[in-house]
């Protein structure tokens, strides 16, 4: 196993400047998302939204054999993927039957997930994607580090340099908008040429048998209405019920991921054009697993917004690619475990419980309640993260133990107040390593004061 | 067929609680002002608007919006505008071709004067039954992918502009 959460996360804070500039990008967005959610309705749309989730993940066959149904009449044809390798293949005869060796891909977490396109590269076939941010990391070599704004970790000046290389800008040409316009005609011209073209899909709505598309860009409507074939890879758990349960989606979707009322594109599409073809692959991979687990059952109700991203304190200052998996952040840590519990089993400790994710979670996904819950699980499999087993039996033996916690509270608050300050803030103590001080402590803990007081035994 | 058999099956085997239908939600109350939210709205997304009156030429209407210079246009009907997002919505139907959505890079909307809802709860509603593909389009074509500096005109419109008119 390569390094850990922790490692790259110390990694990324070696450069202390880059870890505050990025945990300010994502502190702004999240203050975007304060000002759109703004509404007087707000706290019961996401309860709304919370229970059009439960609703589908509680009625799932039913509305996906409806959507099929639905879809299929109207000329799209269905495939079922149990899992990424099965889905890779799906995709890739579908593009050899038509020879196809251009793909213009916009945004699908599905198909990182997935690791479709190495899969496609190694098969001869070139995919492009055509989200700006993900063809920046693309171009690098790298995955996303986000899931709304996957080069939310480059700064201007680096893709400057990257386009250079790439689309001949000039060297020392930074400006977002001149970037941003290169790249304009660039992607233009891949997803106007395109053998076929691959979506994601935000939602999937039974009652319409429709996908629904959101894009601020316009390269997922670019692709799929020129090129002779639109692929759509969706997880099973994107079904929503009714159109009612896609308008409270859609309202809060875009507010919780940018602070936007809506993006620039939301396409509800149920029928290909006439004379191309248009195949939806219902993916698996895992999620039936987990939703017969009833304590990590509603991490499928996740829209994929980012908003947890945004907010969390311990990915703003770690940056996704700590998270070494496809979707970081908070959600992330929830999702990886059921994937692979030793390669992932530090995630879940990646996070101070603070319970901001679940304050702005859209769905109200209760994330913190969740990462504990992994941790019981990775403890019951004896997978603790390297040294948390022997620190968690010296703590657990004090906080069980009164006489021995308020020893050592006594202790603690000593140490505080009276050694000398050089001597505890030294290099063996990791708190003040990064940076930070120490608390001033108080003479007496409340207990000792209740005791005083005469208000406790 | 085996893996869509098997799916289904897992599904329907995880045994997961009923959960209540949930309830439709009411219409906004309040008729407020929707042109003017409307018209804001677009405004912050990076568009704009203009109401044509019975009495006015709809191009000299749509080239005071744009102002000076050269102009190609593109223009396609909008079936009804969404006022707390600035989107109006378009049906694939109206078009000869769906691509036209994107492919402009000066758009221009034209909705029916009044034809406006205040949320997206009324907007879902109003999709023409058998829709085969439409769109909510919410001012121009953008991305804060660098720096989170906002720049229009990704890559679709580079313009978008909703006129009203009976």
């Amino acid at each position: 196993m390569s390094a850990g959460h922790p490692e790259a996360a110390a990694a990324f804070l070696n450069d202390s400047e880059r870890a505050a500039w990025h945990d300010q990008a994502l502190w702004f967005v999240r203050q975007r998302r304060d000002r759109a959610t703004d509404l007087p309705e707000w706290e019961a749309l996401r309860d709304r939204a919370a229970e059009l989730k439960a609703y589908a993940m509680a009625n799932l066959a039913g509305l996906l054999e409806a959507f099929e149904t639905r879809a299929t009449a109207s000329g799209v044809t269905v495939h079922w993927a149990r899992d990424a390798k099965e889905h890779n293949r799906i995709v890739f005869d579908l593009l050899r039957q038509r020879s196809a060796t251009r793909v213009a891909k916009s945004k699908s977490m599905l198909t990182e997930e997935c690791q479709l396109n190495p899969y496609l590269a190694a098969r001869g076939i070139e995919v492009v994607d055509t989200d700006l941010g993900e063809r920046i990391v693309q171009l690098a070599g790298e995955a996303p580090s986000h899931i709304v704004l996957p080069a939310i970790h480059w700064k201007k000046e680096e893709v400057g340099t990257l386009f250079h290389t790439h689309f001949g800008t000039p060297a020392d040409e930074s400006s977002p908008d001149a970037l941003a316009a290169a790249a304009r005609e660039h992607l233009r011209e891949v997803l106007l040429h395109a053998d076929a073209a691959i979506t994601g899909a935000n939602a999937m709505v039974a009652g319409t048998g429709g996908v629904v598309i959101c894009t601020n860009e316009g390269n997922a409507d670019l692709g799929m209405h020129s090129a002779p074939i639109h692929i759509v890879s969706v997880g099973i758990e994107k079904i929503v019920a009714t159109l009612d349960d896609l308008g409270v989606l859609l309202r809060v979707l875009a507010r919780s991921a940018t602070g936007q009322p809506i993006t620039a594109y939301t396409t509800h599409i149920t029928a290909p054009r006439p004379g191309a073809e248009m195949h939806v692959v219902l993916v698996d991979n895992g999620r039936s697993a987990r939703l017969a687990d009833p304590e990590f059952r509603s991490a499928l109700h996740c829209i994929r917004c980012g908003a947890c991203l945004n907010t969390c304190p311990v990915y703003r200052r770690s940056g996704g690619h700590s998270y070494q998996y496809s979707i970081a952040g908070p959600i992330g840590a929830i999702l990886a475990p059921a994937v692979d519990l030793d390669a992932h089993r530090a995630l879940p400790f990646a996070s101070t419980l603070c319970g901001s994710c679940k304050d702005v979670c859209p769905v109200r996904i209760d994330i913190p309640v969740q990462l504990l819950a992994w941790r019981g699980r990775i403890a019951s499999a004896n997978a603790l993260p390297k040294g948390y087993a022997a620190i968690f039996a010296r703590l657990g033996g004090i906080v069980a133990d009164r006489t021995r916690f308020e020893s050592a509270g006594r202790w603690a608050r000593r140490a505080l107040r009276f050694l000398p300050p050089a001597l505890l803030a030294g290099r063996w103590n990791p708190w003040t390593r990064a940076g930070r001080e120490l608390p001033l402590a108080p003479a007496q803990s409340f207990r000792e004061w209740a005791r005083r007081e005469g208000r406790v035994e | 067929m085996i893996a869509r058999a098997e799916i289904l099956a897992a599904i329907r085997a995880a045994e997961v609680p009923p959960a209540p239908t949930p309830a439709p939600v009411p219409d906004a109350a309040d008729a407020a002002d929707l042109l003017q939210q409307f018209r804001s709205t677009l405004e912050s997304v990076g568009g704009a608007s203009a109401v044509c009156e019975p009495m006015q030429v709809f191009e000299e209407v749509v080239y005071t919006l744009l102002g000076p210079g050269r102009h190609a246009v593109v223009v396609l009907p909008g079936r009804f505008a969404v006022a707390e997002n600035g989107a109006v919505y378009v049906d694939a139907d109206d078009l000869t071709n769906r691509a036209d959505v994107v492919l402009a890079t000066e758009l221009v909307l034209v909705v029916p004067t009044g034809a406006i809802v205040a949320t997206m709860h009324e907007a879902v509603r109003r999709l023409p039954a058998g829709s085969r593909c439409g769109w909510f389009l919410s001012g121009p074509s953008k991305t804060a992918d660098i720096e989170q500096a906002l720049v229009i005109g990704a890559q679709g419109a580079k313009t978008l502009l909703v006129v009203f008119r009976d």
